[in-house]
């Protein structure tokens, strides 16, 4: 861990434009909870709906892979990571700071809206919308972690990453049972299933299976990137 | 041309080729890019892995064409279905259009040419044009040859064919203007893409929720503009005004009429003018 990095990461996703990226997802599924409130029925069955369709499987994997991704590849991308590696700090720190920073960034813009638009269409009912921010919470950190190694290995992380989370998680994982039991999204959502007693919430993988699968998934990535930083070398752009 | 000094070079005196051949060659060069003609290997693995993706149902419906004589996806239907992948190839590759230009601040050396703004813009909308209907024409034109060399029942559907060739001409007229307009808010690519599948996967995502509310209340006719809000069934609304063909949303209908033709045009508009306000602001730098 090391503050100047930290600081110098945050000024890079959060500074100029580049903020607005990270508030749209989040503005956008609360304001979807609000039109649901105005104008739809608020009951369980319409927040699992928004909760699935828009917090789990579009906003968080989105989020993840701009701040994952963010935090590392565009300072990959035009070559100034090179100031950075040829400062005394260790690689697996610097990589471990830009972990913990993506990790923060996903919990400030990803779990705490998914608890807030939860919580506007059902309130504190079953603890729906503490298990989904929680399940957010924690799926998040994994895609932080996931998208951060996918930064230092390729170059298109973001288009590949797309591709996962779009081609893998939904189509995939929609068709292919078996896929989903690797699936952060599926993950997410049996901790969510284990914290609320909602009836229409169901997970595929059982939460034996899950917890770990996040553990072993976030702590492999971020040991493998700084691995991987380690021996990192600098090659021109196409 | 004015010299200052003439300091004993030799002057060009061939023949001049003038801006309409400056934004051809402009234009090209941009289209292969795209494409990563004349790039190296590694930029060609995701424009050309999308563009075979794209063929697989074409083929498996000339496939089940050949076996149980009949066509199991419509030609109107085909971007709608596929929607994800032009999505991800409008991602991954306007960036590559816009972005080394801003990045490497050569915009100066273009316009010191013949080349005016509007021409730069016009030639970059025209290749990611080209490129998008080509990733979707294509398949379109393999599956209606195979539906002519296979020789179905009935007459050959040309007027269709011809219908979603339009209408794709006119989504990937929409899907540039904006993609490109939003790849070109930022010279870094990742951002690009990150910025560029956002904003389609916020379409994507939010129609179903905000159609499944309006219609759970029983405001059918509503609900239905919901679909309007995503660029495809957009098209798509407009395509089964003008040539009658089916509605390929999820469920329910879209609304009837010439508005959805409306909002397509203002929405092209919208993209070509944010694009050409960017770039106005970009070659002052």
């Amino acid at each position: 861990m090391n503050t100047v990095v930290a600081g110098i990461t945050y000024r890079a996703l959060l500074g100029r434009r580049r903020i607005i990226l990270l508030l749209v997802l989040p503005l956008g599924l609360i304001a979807l909870a609000v039109l649901l409130r105005l104008f739809g029925e608020t009951g369980q069955r319409s927040a699992m709906l928004l909760m699935d369709n828009f917090a789990i499987n579009t906003m968080l994997p989105l989020l993840g892979l701009i701040a994952g991704t963010g935090v590392i590849a565009p300072e990959i991308d035009d070559g100034t990571i090179i100031h950075l590696l040829s400062k005394p700090i260790s690689r697996p720190a610097i990589v471990r700071t830009k972990f913990l920073v993506a990790a923060s960034l996903l919990a400030v813009f990803g779990a705490v809206p998914t608890y807030v638009a939860a919580w506007l269409l059902v309130s504190n009912e079953d603890s729906i919308a503490t298990g989904f921010a929680f399940g957010a919470l924690l799926a998040g950190i994994a895609y932080a972690a996931v998208f951060l190694l996918l930064g230092v290995l390729t170059r298109h992380a973001v288009a590949i990453g797309v591709i996962y989370a779009l081609v893998w998680e939904t189509v995939v994982g929609g068709f292919v049972p078996g896929a989903r039991r690797f699936s952060i999204q599926q993950w997410a959502k049996s901790i969510a299933d284990q914290i609320s007693d909602s009836a229409f919430l169901k997970a595929d993988v059982t939460l034996g299976f899950a917890v770990p699968a996040l553990l072993i998934v976030t702590v492999a990535a971020v040991f493998w990137a700084g691995r991987r930083l380690r021996s990192f070398s600098l090659t021109g752009d196409e | 041309m004015s010299e200052i000094y003439d300091i004993g070079y030799r002057h060009y005196d061939g023949p001049r080729l003038g801006r309409g051949y400056a934004t051809r060659a402009l234009a090209l060069h941009s289209l292969r890019g795209v494409f990563g003609l004349g790039r190296p290997a590694r930029s060609k693995i995701m424009p050309f892995s999308l563009a075979t993706i794209m063929l697989i149902p074409a083929i498996v419906n000339i496939a089940l064409m050949a076996l149980i004589q009949r066509s199991e996806i419509a030609y109107s239907a085909y971007a709608v279905i596929m929607q994800a992948v032009v999505a991800v190839f409008l991602a991954a590759q306007a960036p590559t259009v816009v972005a080394p230009d801003l990045r490497y601040r050569v915009l100066p050396l273009y316009l010191s040419r013949p080349v005016a703004i509007v021409e730069y813009v016009g030639a970059k909308v025209a290749a990611m044009t080209a490129s998008l209907f080509l990733l979707v024409a294509v398949p379109l034109t393999l599956m209606y040859a195979g539906e002519l060399v296979i020789d179905l029942p009935g007459p050959p559907a040309t007027g269709e064919y011809a219908g979603a060739m339009t209408m794709t001409l006119v989504l990937a007229l929409l899907l540039s203007s904006f993609g490109l307009a939003l790849a070109s808010f930022t010279p870094r690519r990742g951002l690009g893409v990150a910025s560029v599948i956002t904003v389609y996967l916020l379409s994507f995502a939010a129609v179903p929720v905000v159609y499944g509310t309006l219609a759970s209340t029983g405001n059918e006719a509503q609900a239905a503009w919901a679909w309007l809000m995503n660029p495809f069934w957009l098209v798509d609304s407009v395509q089964s005004w003008v040539f009658g063909t089916p509605p390929h949303s999820i469920e329910g209908d879209y609304p009837n009429g010439p508005a959805s033709a409306v909002i397509l045009v203002v929405l092209i508009c919208v993209g070509l003018g944010a694009l050409a306000l960017r770039y106005r602001k970009a070659a002052s730098r």
